[in-house]
């Protein structure tokens, strides 16, 4: 994978990936995965079966490379399956039971803090996260989408196939119940 | 425009969908009211909650072969088991994949040459491969096998680490241009080469900084001394030096990201893919090694001069430099990006969690 790969379209690097050249690929998991993961995350709502759907999402989004139409946006696509990916890792398994599992932050890396330790901010932390990861699946998204991928209301709606209106009110929903949490601790 | 009719619109606002002429009422109405000004207000405070938090940089890392690797074995046969067993894996390597490449340099040598000291620490488990050099050896600070004698109770231990978001997490914070520059920002050592890079030395971790050992003959053993081969062991004095070497080498790879990182500086956009100044002290910082996080950083800020990444890389500087109790030299960074980027996201939620830093350095 070289610069020039870095510095093509997404709908360019899926068209040579979808002709074998894996730089091409790598090149398109190195520029979506952080953003893959976090809607697997916002799927999930826990770190663990965010990481097999994100996993998961690029082995798909490579399956279905053949079939994607590259006069068609890439990032769209790509987060349609994401987002199906999240959905269905939870429903695997234990998903949406561990909520804020001990692989999201730095008590995974640092393990087992006592609660003793837990200062006021790691608490409001901790205690927005929860709120996060308490969301319906479909408020996490807008949310993720918007307050965090920075998407507009119309890529939003896009990507999760609702009207653009529903949107706003999902998020404000969102917002209201996120505000409910950071002010139920203090 | 009215309190009501500035509420029906206050979201809209706030996303930025609304037209020109909306969004300039709007701006005017929540100028002169305090009360739907606070209510805006609110708004960004739930965006700034809305954070996912970031598995690390050690997971980054291996993500890609991982990927390429299911790719690839699809591509070699029929759809073959790719699901694997659920949860376990990122928990196991965010255990063990966070000491750097020179911890597991260390932890090569204690286990290659440990056997024959009872006191040395087991393997803890794979070394993390691709983590740019760090300065010096050092246990894994996450290796909690070992007893600590004496050790402070938990309660009295400083509680900075558990404070400190973590190298991702931090990034989630801070909202600087788009997201995907962000990401691409936070990707830059790890694009072209490293990937594969990183792949290659998970076989072999020890490669770079730790030579082979040199052909040596039992002649050359004390007296007296236990048989030894080549494969198993070596006499003490040997292991001795074998450490010594081994820090030698972390030292000069330190050297060397420091000398590359200051051959980059200013030419923006240069890959590096032996390492990252930026992710290095990221790295630092969750070790607790603020002054040489405090050092990668300023390289990390010499050579990407972007405006995001300076506004960000700033902010963190900042951030290091409470975490040393430098506070005036930590404000004066501040007041420096307050003059450089006005209404800094970056810098909004830092200072809303500079009381918490500061506190806890007490």
């Amino acid at each position: 994978m070289g610069a020039d790969l870095e510095e093509e379209m997404d709908e360019r690097l899926a068209q040579l990936a979808a002709g074998g050249d894996r730089g091409a690929f790598e090149a398109l998991v190195t520029r979506h995965r952080r953003a893959v993961y976090r809607l697997c995350w916002s799927a999930s709502g826990n770190a663990a079966d965010a990481d097999d759907a994100a996993q998961e999402t690029f082995v798909r989004v490579y399956r279905s490379l053949p079939s994607y139409d590259p006069g068609r946006p890439f990032g769209p696509w790509l987060r349609k399956i994401a987002w199906n990916c999240g959905l269905s890792a939870r429903r695997d398994g234990t998903a949406g039971v561990s909520r804020v599992a001990e692989g999201d932050a730095p008590e995974a890396v640092d393990p087992a803090p006592g609660p003793e330790e837990a200062a006021a901010g790691s608490e409001e932390r901790r205690r927005v996260a929860d709120a996060m990861a308490d969301l319906p699946a479909e408020l996490r998204m807008v949310m993720v989408l918007r307050a965090v991928e920075g998407l507009s209301y119309a890529e939003i709606a896009l990507a999760a196939g609702i009207p653009a209106g529903t949107v706003m009110s999902r998020l404000s929903r969102a917002r209201s119940r996120l505000l409910a949490a950071l002010e139920g601790g203090s | 425009m009215d309190c009501r009719e500035t509420r029906m619109l206050l979201t809209a606002f706030h996303d930025g969908e609304l037209s020109d002429a909306d969004r300039v009422r709007v701006e005017e109405h929540l100028r002169d009211c305090r009360t739907c000004a606070a209510l805006r207000a609110d708004l960004a405070r739930a965006d700034q909650a809305a954070g996912v938090p970031d598995p690390g940089p050690a997971y980054w890392d291996r993500f890609n072969a991982r990927v390429m690797d299911r790719v690839e074995r699809e591509a070699d046969g029929p759809k073959v088991a790719v699901l694997r067993p659920k949860g376990g894996w990122m928990r196991q390597q965010l255990r063990y994949l966070v000491p750097a490449a020179a911890a597991a340099a260390l932890v090569v040598v204690v286990v290659r040459y440990g056997g024959m000291n009872p006191g040395a620490p087991a393997p803890t488990g794979p070394p993390a491969a691709s983590e740019p050099a760090a300065p010096e050896p050092a246990v894994p600070r996450n290796a909690k096998a070992e007893p600590e004698p004496g050790a402070m109770k938990k309660a009295e231990r400083p509680a900075v680490a558990r404070i400190a978001p973590p190298p991702g997490f931090a990034d989630e914070r801070f909202a600087a241009a788009t997201r995907e520059e962000r990401d691409r920002l936070a990707d830059r050592s790890l694009s072209a080469g490293k990937a594969d890079a990183s792949r290659e030395s998970a076989a072999a971790p020890a490669a770079p900084s730790v030579p082979s050992p040199p052909p040596m003959t039992l002649r050359g053993a004390p007296a007296g001394s236990p048989p030894v081969t080549a494969a198993d062991g070596m006499p003490s004095g040997m292991q001795t030096e074998r450490k010594k070497m081994a820090g030698a080498a972390a030292r000069m790879a330190e050297q060397q990201v420091a000398a590359k990182a200051k051959s980059d500086s200013g030419t923006v956009g240069v890959e590096d893919p032996s390492a990252s100044p930026c992710e290095l002290a990221r790295t630092l910082a969750d070790q607790e090694r603020f002054r040489k996080a405090e050092a990668a950083q300023r390289a990390c800020l010499a050579q990407d001069r972007s405006a995001p990444a300076q506004e960000k890389g700033l902010v963190f500087l900042a951030e290091l430099l409470d975490r040393q109790e430098r506070f005036a030299e930590a404000d004066a960074v501040i007041a420096d990006v307050d003059r450089r980027f006005p209404k800094s996201r970056p810098l909004d939620l830092y200072r809303q969690r500079r009381p918490e830093v500061r506190k806890h350095l007490e």
